[in-house]
């Protein structure tokens, strides 16, 4: 008799909703396995154009360059048209003159660098860091000139890297 | 009357209401998916990034490529390309293969290929390279780069506290 019993008229059966918690445990936690949270920070810099066949030579005062030399040891010489040249510089040393150098005019001083190809790139990034930081209170985008070079040969790498005067 | 009022205390613990549980888990769920992004690419070669203390975000992913470069791991190393460079130890991947400067500017075409109008525009080229890779590898990207007007570079690297 049992078994042609009718339902209750009207009611709708529930359904059992206690396993919708352990399937969304397990999709959070295939999401949490399979991406990655780090937002690619980086040093965001820019690069010059290519080299155009008329190229037009700016004309700088040999003043207004400062001249930052990395080596295959990856020591930072400056080398600047004030009296100091040639001397060894830290990081900070940099930071603190470049600041004080472009301070005056930041819109047409430039910042040489010569990179030995044989350099860390490590150096390479604390010294762009550092370029960064220098221009960072005087909101301008450094200018910033780089030659790299490449076996005994030297190679224009650019005239102006980040500058838009 | 009297009796009701002087009943004795249910001791059973009530039972907690469940049915929230779930929404509450969407919820997590709904902000790891909106705030991550898949990793897409298998890391072929090992790196180390540089920190740095002006490091920024990058604005727009769908509009960032990744240049890798480093030392290629073990398993992958019987693919490295067969080129004689001075500079041989490191690698430079692009999506999930190894391959050589000259390949860059087919691949920055591609992939501004991809992109949307405005993407292009702000593209930028995330330069992920390990931190003891000589300047003359990193040098040679970037002067692909510049032949391929990719002119937004970002150095990538990890977040440093400032000194006060």
């Amino acid at each position: 008799m049992r078994l042609f019993r009718h339902r209750r008229r009207g009611e709708v059966p529930s359904l059992n909703t206690s396993s919708t918690a352990d399937i969304s445990f397990m999709l959070l936690i295939f999401f949490l396995v399979t991406s990655s949270m780090d937002a690619g920070k980086g040093l965001k810099r820019q690069l010059p154009p290519p080299p155009q066949d008329q190229e037009q030579v700016a004309d700088i005062l040999e003043s207004d360059i400062m001249t930052i030399e990395l080596d295959a040891d990856n020591r930072l010489t400056l080398k600047s048209t004030d009296g100091k040249s040639g001397e060894e510089v830290s990081l900070e040393q940099v930071q603190k003159q470049v600041r004080e150098f472009a301070a005056v005019n930041p819109k047409h001083r430039v910042v040489a660098l010569k990179i030995d190809p044989q350099a860390k790139y490590d150096a390479y990034f604390q010294l762009q860091n550092a370029l960064v930081a220098a221009y960072r209170p005087l909101k301008c985008p450094p200018r910033v000139s780089e030659l790299i070079e490449e076996s005994g040969e030297k190679e224009d790498m650019s005239k102006k890297k980040g500058g838009q005067p | 009357m009297i009796r009701r009022h002087f009943r004795r205390p249910d001791h059973s613990v009530p039972e907690l209401n469940m049915a929230s549980l779930p929404d509450l888990i969407f919820t997590v769920l709904f902000f790891f998916m909106i705030v991550t992004h898949m990793r897409d690419v298998e890391k072929r070669v090992n790196y180390q990034v540089p920190a740095g203390t002006e490091v920024e975000k990058a604005q727009h992913k769908s509009a960032v490529i990744h240049i890798y470069i480093g030392k290629p791991t073990d398993a992958s190393s019987q693919a490295k390309p067969a080129t004689a460079s001075a500079s041989d130890e490191y690698c430079i991947q692009l999506n999930n293969e190894l391959a050589t400067v000259d390949d860059i500017a087919r691949f920055v075409e591609a992939e501004r290929k991809r992109m949307s109008a405005e993407d292009q525009e702000r593209m930028t080229v995330s330069i992920d390279a390990d931190r003891d890779v000589p300047m003359s590898v990193v040098n040679d990207v970037k002067q692909a780069l510049r032949k391929s007007y990719a002119l937004n570079v970002s150095y990538a690297a990890s977040e440093l506290r400032k000194k006060q």
